[in-house]
């Protein structure tokens, strides 16, 4: 035994495994600029498979859509008429994916930050604009999960054994934390050449004049906006059919099919809204009627972004901004948009409106109706006063950017106008409906979490 | 490190070579026939010396040869014959002739590992399955052939899927890891001395991939000599940090000394399965009466879309879908041959098997598979090197599809449409269905080939002292495709799919050295026997999974080069190593007082690099107390009584490898990398202690035996995938809880003799367990996750329930209790508890012979609670059928009824989402199961004197041919999977 042992002793060893070839050791990975930036990457490309974000039936654009008055299922769904009824479980497994991938991708952007800050041997410039563009991520989902879910875990690190027990933050907390790091990331991104596929200060702007809208910080998103429209980079294009195209010179920021690495050529949301056959359990959602009926006949919106099958059991209408269902072979013709320069039309116009100046409001507003062959209200009615002005732009919001993140149901809730909107059309609707539930699954997992009210 | 890993091997080789030369002293040859009472020859008696290792074995002719010394006692010993003892002396002939003994525990050779003891003197609890139990039964995997055979030993069959792996458990769950990917519970597997991962292989087909198959299928079981089962701490201490749940011992058939004449043993066996049961389901107009009847009450009307069951179907169509989707009667074919010849020094056995299963379900499907095994001993003249080498290879193939028709058998409408149309086509009835039968062209083969090799070589360096060393070789090599072609889909959708393939390639290899000392002496009444050891193991597994997409021709599917994507979906390697010093010293005094000593040192890859050691270690005790003069001179009705009992600690390391790295990997998309998991690096290993105690009683000449044993076994520190909020970014990470978990048990066997008469005897053996599982200690379970999964003071198989009250007689929805009455239905209203373990379990069996006709049937009795059919069934009223039980629906106030009101609406729904989480969902799930019966006739010597035959004999077998149960539902082990398989087969065995 004594032999034995020291035999053990010697041979200690033998016990080091190699690291398997398919992992690289996290140190290692930020102590290069090119593993680095893979890092930094990886982000992109883990957003755009996160459930919330990848434009299915766990994502904001679809669930957000039925909660709202956008979208209905077309075959029976339990899951997804949870949303569309406003009957949310505590068990709603979509709900639950949209949450725990919201919070995977702020764990590796968390990653990213603290190997980026011990990063001794890349250049300071390089490792400034990579932190720049993981703030703007981390910030982009903390939008949602605020929007989504009201008060939430303020998570800034990755350490688990803190993590697994925070209490939730106060909306004004999170909004706090989503500024400071959008206007730190827009220093930081100052010197980044203009990238339609990541992250830049043009992203960073015209994603913080969403927030400052949402902030009731008018001044602030208008200035912002501002910038971004006077950007010379983006134009809005003149025609509808050219807009979610991969040359895009409207978009500000998008996500190619390809990072999904499914090997698709396709958009994610093309799959799932084209209908080539009557719904199914692929493709088991449509457009509401009471959608459809805020489009005049002329509105080119109507024949250019919304299509429909027919057959023996009905009508169904889809959205048809992604024109492409299945693209198997051939190149990438479009890339799911996230930001455009459009929204940023509209969020001016909502911020001049906000703050007394009708006309500038109007000529915002009226450039997303022209492009759309509507009449621009300018010429139609100059005089309108403000709150038909914001009516308007609330109507023009919902044309012009159904099916793209939650816009409607997040601007029905920002502006208080849930229950007036969704009482008539929605038996079950409650009040308390207009935050998610967090799922059962996590406040048992964290008992320091609390239950948003009504559920 | 690779250069100090390889001065271990070397230096290992050298302590393993550096003896064979050794010279040897002069030795007197003596020789001699061993025969039984009617003078025939016994081969394969063992004989050994009493004072010293090594003897040898008689030949077919039962005649042996040895070199012995004058000083020498032989041990003369044959299972089911009394031993006896004969000193050497000067004699240079002995003969001898052996008294049969009934029911003896004599000297049954007990196989432990890295020794062997006998049944009588073994201090650790370890049970023995031999051939004759298993060869005959039609499975393709060795642990269903244990089903209810051994007190203590859970097998549960999950699915009558062929191939796929039952799960067992050893004296109950011990971890909180249970998962399918990620079992903590499993038993370690040591097929001739190479211990083989035996967790189920990873495959991608939906009717494969829980639980996965099984990497023992390849085992031929006719060349299984027997299986073993350790359990206490006595008997597992020696393997440490892998004892934990058992240890279990495959050992296949070794040559037993025949000498020139070359055997030959021959038998075919052929027969049919079926699905063992089928639930009671709706017929067409019961079911579109719910239906109808549920438009009413929720004042709705079909439509055209979406209810085409009642407004396009055919209304009077009806079929009985599990007649058609598993309803299939499969065929199976057994073919073994073994061949065995030697010389007193040198013997082998050559053996090859052929099995062959069709599928119940639907279409070209089964399972075969083709072994081949080799064994050779060979011995030196002068008995100093002995060698054993076994190598057992086998190669199957699975032909599956990637689907289940078992659910869809139990919900579709039975007015469903025609399976095919008038052309021959698969019907789609414009689209108002998903054909289930399209699944079938969804193929699925696993091929899977698996190699185990063993070599072992033992060399005495002086009297009473050997060298022996082990080497082990395992591979297992799994290939599987699943092809998608386009014809799986309605037609409509054709221009927009494409044809897929799905490549899994799982590969698994080891390599084992375990160079020991065994040392063996007497004085006197004092005998030693001392073991030490050591073990190096090498693992690596990969996994390649890949997918073509876009094949311009179903023909081509699954060449990858006609694809016209591929990608990689996972590509992982997976290194384990794996060190250990061990020993064991074994004592006693006259026979009579036994003690033994074992223990372990462990190191594991598993860990990281500070938690990499660990010891374990056991002490086990016997007390042959019948030996005392008092019980030989008083008590003589009592021919055996043995005290014993044991006490040591084992540990786990079966987690996931890696788990201390932090790392990053790549993302799906192009130039990405993601950070792979949450990482603790200061998790260490799982301890198990364990204490038993036993009493073994022979009585009325042994036709009465009597073994009683009570165990605690206690799991502390456990290591878990510790489930975390997804705030955390992840839903683990690995480590340590301050949980303990108890699990204790009684556990009863009991064989008799219950006539005996020159032409007819009858022999029972009953086995019972009282198995209990607590979780006993989980310091601040309330803070963690699984608070509401686990209970403090109850067992870990726990469900917890809603509390069912009934009916609502206003709605006619089924109510649940809000206990705390904030409207709402969550884990605080969670408030009944029910054990869903087994609470006691038993295997009866009876063997009758009367001549040359044997008959022996095994009944299996299990008590348990478990999840009923109404766990998974739909909300009544919903386009899914149901079973019959759902005509008692609710139908009007003051109804006193157990289904719901037939409904479609959301409050319908929710109150049936709650009710199948309420205890309404769980209920008794015992069964009472003829699981064998076999009857076997030996054409009588005569009968075949004059065709030059040794044996024939002709044998039928049946398999779960009865189960007894009030269970609702497929099968109260199964849930909604294939039932198991109920067979009969018939053959014929030829020896010659």
């Amino acid at each position: 035994m004594i032999i034995a042992s020291s035999i053990m002793l010697s041979c200690e060893e033998f016990l080091e495994v190699d690291v398997p070839d398919n992992r690289i050791i996290s140190s290692t990975v930020f102590n290069d600029q090119e593993s680095a930036e893979s890092a930094v990457q990886g982000l992109y490309n883990e957003l755009s498979t996160a459930y919330f974000a990848a434009g299915g039936p766990n994502s904001v654009s679809v669930l957000t859509g039925l909660s709202a008055d956008n979208l209905i299922t077309t075959v029976t769904s339990q899951n997804l008429r949870e949303f569309e009824e406003n009957e949310l479980t505590v068990q709603n497994p979509n709900n639950y994916e949209v949450w725990s991938s919201a919070y995977n991708l702020i764990y590796q952007t968390n990653s990213v930050l603290e190997g980026l800050a011990n990063a001794s041997s890349i250049n300071q410039q390089e490792i400034d604009r990579m932190r720049g563009e993981a703030l703007f991520l981390r910030s982009f989902v903390y939008f949602y999960l605020v929007n989504l879910y009201g008060e939430v875990p303020l998570v800034l690190t990755t350490d688990y054994r803190q993590n697994s027990t925070l209490s939730s933050e106060e909306v004004q907390v999170l909004y706090n934390q989503i500024v400071n790091d959008l206007e730190e990331a827009k220093e930081l991104l100052a010197s980044m050449p203009q990238n339609k596929l990541r992250a830049t200060s043009l992203t960073v702007n015209a994603f913080l004049a969403r927030v400052y809208l949402y902030l009731e910080n008018y001044q602030a998103a208008e200035i912002v906006s501002t910038d971004v429209i006077s950007n010379s980079a983006v134009t809005l294009e003149a025609n509808l059919d050219d807009v979610f195209l991969i040359n895009s010179s409207e978009a500000i920021w998008q996500i190619s099919p390809e990072s999904t690495g499914t090997g698709a050529l396709h958009t994610r949301e093309g799959n799932f809204f084209i209908l080539d056959g009557p719904p199914n359990s692929l493709n088991p959602v449509g457009l509401s009627s009471d959608f459809l009926e805020i489009y005049t006949n002329q509105d080119n919106r109507l024949q250019q972004w919304i299509a429909s099958f027919n057959d023996d059991t009905g009508t169904y209408f889809y959205p048809f901004k992604y024109k492409v269902k299945y693209a198997t072979t051939g190149e990438i013709t479009e890339y799911t948009m996230v930001l455009r320069l459009a929204e940023q039309y509209l969020i001016r116009a909502e911020a001049r409106a906000n703050q007394g100046n009708s006309s500038g409001a109007l000529t915002d507003l009226d450039v997303i109706r022209e492009r759309a062959q509507i009449p621009s209200i300018m010429n139609t009615n100059p005089n309108l006063p403000v709150p038909a002005i914001l009516d308007s732009i609330a109507v023009e919001r919902r044309r012009e950017l159904f099916t793209e993140w939650g816009h409607r149901w997040m601007d029905l809730k920002r502006t208080d106008q849930a229950n007036e909107v969704l009482v008539p059309i929605k038996s079950l609707w409650e009040s308390t409906d207009i935050l998610y539930p967090i799922a059962e699954e996590e406040l048992m997992k964290n008992p320091n979490l609390e239950q948003n009210p009504g559920y | 490190m690779k250069f100090l890993f390889r001065s271990c091997l070397r230096l290992s080789i050298f302590l393993v070579l550096s003896s064979w030369a050794i010279p040897c002293t002069g030795q007197q040859q003596i020789s001699g026939t061993v025969t039984n009472t009617d003078n025939m020859p016994i081969p394969g008696v063992n004989i050994t010396f009493k004072n010293k290792p090594g003897g040898t074995t008689t030949n077919f002719d039962g005649e042996y040869e040895l070199n012995v010394q004058a000083q020498d006692s032989l041990v003369f010993a044959y299972l089911g014959y009394q031993t006896q003892t004969i000193a050497v002396a000067n004699q240079s002939q002995i003969n001898i002739t052996l008294q049969e003994e009934e029911n003896s525990l004599g000297d049954l050779v007990i196989n432990a590992g890295y020794y062997t003891t006998t049944d009588r003197e073994r201090t650790g609890s370890i049970e023995k399955v031999s051939a004759e139990e298993i060869e005959l039964q039609p499975v393709v995997n060795p642990l269903q052939a244990l089903q209810g055979r051994m007190p203590g030993v859970e097998v549960v069959q999950q699915s009558g899927v062929t191939g796929l792996a039952a799960s067992i458990q050893i004296r109950g769950q011990n971890s909180l890891r249970n998962s399918p990917g990620n079992n903590g519970n499993q038993p370690l597997f040591i097929v001739d001395g190479v211990p083989i991962n035996s967790s189920p292989v990873r495959t991608s087909g939906l009717l494969t991939n829980v639980p996965g198959l099984d990497p023992l299928n390849v085992l031929n079981l006719a060349n299984i000599e027997s299986i073993e089962v350790l359990k206490d701490a006595d008997a597992t201490a020696i393997y440490g940090s892998r004892g934990a749940n058992g240890v279990v011992l495959i050992t296949t058939k070794k040559p037993k000394g025949q000498q020139g004449k070359l055997q030959v043993n021959a038998r075919l066996y052929a027969g049919f399965s079926q699905a063992s049961h089928k639930m009671e389901l709706l017929n067409t107009s019961q079911y579109l009466q719910m239906r109808q009847q549920a438009f009413a009450n929720d004042g709705e009307e079909p439509t055209l879309a979406g209810d085409p069951d009642v407004t396009r179907w055919d209304q009077n169509r009806y079929t009985d879908w599990q007649e058609v989707l598993f309803g299939n009667t499969a065929e199976v074919t057994n073919m073994n041959l073994a061949l065995s010849a030697g010389d007193a020094y040198t013997s082998f056995i050559l053996g090859g098997g052929y099995h062959k299963e069709g599928s119940v379900f639907p279409g070209d499907f089964g399972y075969q598979k083709a072994t081949a095994n080799i064994n050779l001993t060979h011995r030196s003249k002068d008995n100093k090197l002995k060698l054993n080498f076994s190598t057992n290879y086998g190669v199957d193939q699975n032909d599956l599809f990637n689907d289940s028709f078992v659910g869809l058998a139990l919900t579709l409408p039975p007015n469903a449409p025609e399976l095919y149309d008038s052309d021959g086509n698969l019907n789609w009835e414009e689209s108002t269905w998903s054909n289930p039968l399209a699944n079938h062209y969804k193929t699925q083969q696993v091929n899977s080939n698996n190699l185990m090799s063993n070599m072992n070589l033992s060399y005495r360096l002086v009297e009473g002292l050997d060298l022996k060393t082990n080497l082990g070789y395992a591979s297992l090599n799994s290939e599987e495709l699943i092809k998608n072609p386009i014809r799986t889909y309605d037609p409509q959708y054709w221009a927009n799919v494409q044809a897929s393939s799905t490549h899994s390639t799982v590969n698994r290899s080891s390599w084992i050295i375990e160079p020991q000392l065994v040392y063996e002496t007497q004085r006197g009444n004092f005998n030693l026997e001392a073991l030490a050891g050591l073990s190096f193991q090498n693992t690596r597994s990969s996994t390649l999974i890949s997918v073509g997409q876009g094949y311009s021709h179903e023909s081509l599917i699954g060449n990858l080069a006609a694809a016209d994507q591929v990608r990689v979906n996972v590509n992982e390697n997976i290194d384990y190593r794996y060190m250990a010093a061990f020993g064991r010293l074994g004592v006693n005094w006259k026979e009579k007082y036994f003690l033994n000593f074992t223990g372990r040192r462990d190191g594991s890859s598993r860990f990281g690099r500070d938690k990499r050691f660990a010891n374990f270690g056991a002490i086990g005790g016997a007390w042959l107390f019948s030996e005392e003069t008092f019980f030989k001179e008083k008590v003589e009705w009592l021919n055996f009584g043995k005290l014993r009992a044991s006490y040591g600690t084992t540990g786990s390391d079966q987690i996931p490898d890696y788990g201390y790295l932090d790392t990053y990997q790549p993302t799906t998309g192009p130039g990405g990398l993601y950070a792979t998991q949450l990482v603790n690096p200061d998790y260490s290993w799982e301890v198990n202690k364990k204490l038993e105690t036993a009493v073994e009683v022979g009585l009325l000449e042994n036709r009465l035996q009597v073994g009683v044993s009570w165990y605690r076994n206690r799991s502390s520190n456990q290591l878990v995938g510790y489930p975390l909020p997804a705030t955390t970014g992840f839903a683990t990470v690995q480590a340590n809880l301050p949980a303990v978990v108890e699990n204790t048990g009684w556990e009863f066997s009991l064989s008799t003799t219950n006539i005996k008469t020159k032409n007819f005897q009858w022999q029972s053996n009953i086995n019972l367990t009282i198995p209990q599982n607590k979780l006993i200690e989980f310091d601040g379970i309330e803070e963690t996750a699984y608070q509401n999964i686990y209970r403090v003071g109850e067992p870990l198989d726990i469900a917890i329930l809603f509390q069912y009250e009934g009916i609502d007689p206003e709605t006619g929805f089924y109510q649940i209790r809000d206990v705390n009455e904030d409207g709402s239905y969550n884990y605080d209203d969670r408030i009944v508890i029910k054990n869903l373990g087994r609470k006691y379990y038993a295997g009866i069996n009876n063997t009758f012979t009367y001549k040359g006709v044997a008959l022996s049937f095994l009944w299996q009795y299990v008590q348990q609670d478990n999840y009923t059919y109404f766990a998974q069934s739909g909300t009544p009223g919903f386009n899914v059928n149901q079973p019959v039980e759902v005509l008692d629906a609710w139908q009007g106030p003051g109804d006193n009824s157990s289904f719901q009101q037939y409904s479609q609406n959301i409050p319908a729904f929710m109150a049936h989402y709650n009710a199948i989480r309420s205890d309404r969902a769980v209920d008794d799930a015992s069964f009472l199961r003829l699981k064998t019966l076999s009857l076997s006739y030996n054409l009588s010597p005569k009968a075949i004197e004059k065709t030059g035959l040794q044996g024939v004999r002709l044998f039928a077998h049946g398999q779960n041919l009865l189960t007894f149960t009030n269970y609702l539902g497929l099968d109260p082990e199964g849930g909604l999977a294939l039932p198991p398989l109920r067979s009969f087969t018939f053959g014929l065995e030829v020896k010659f």
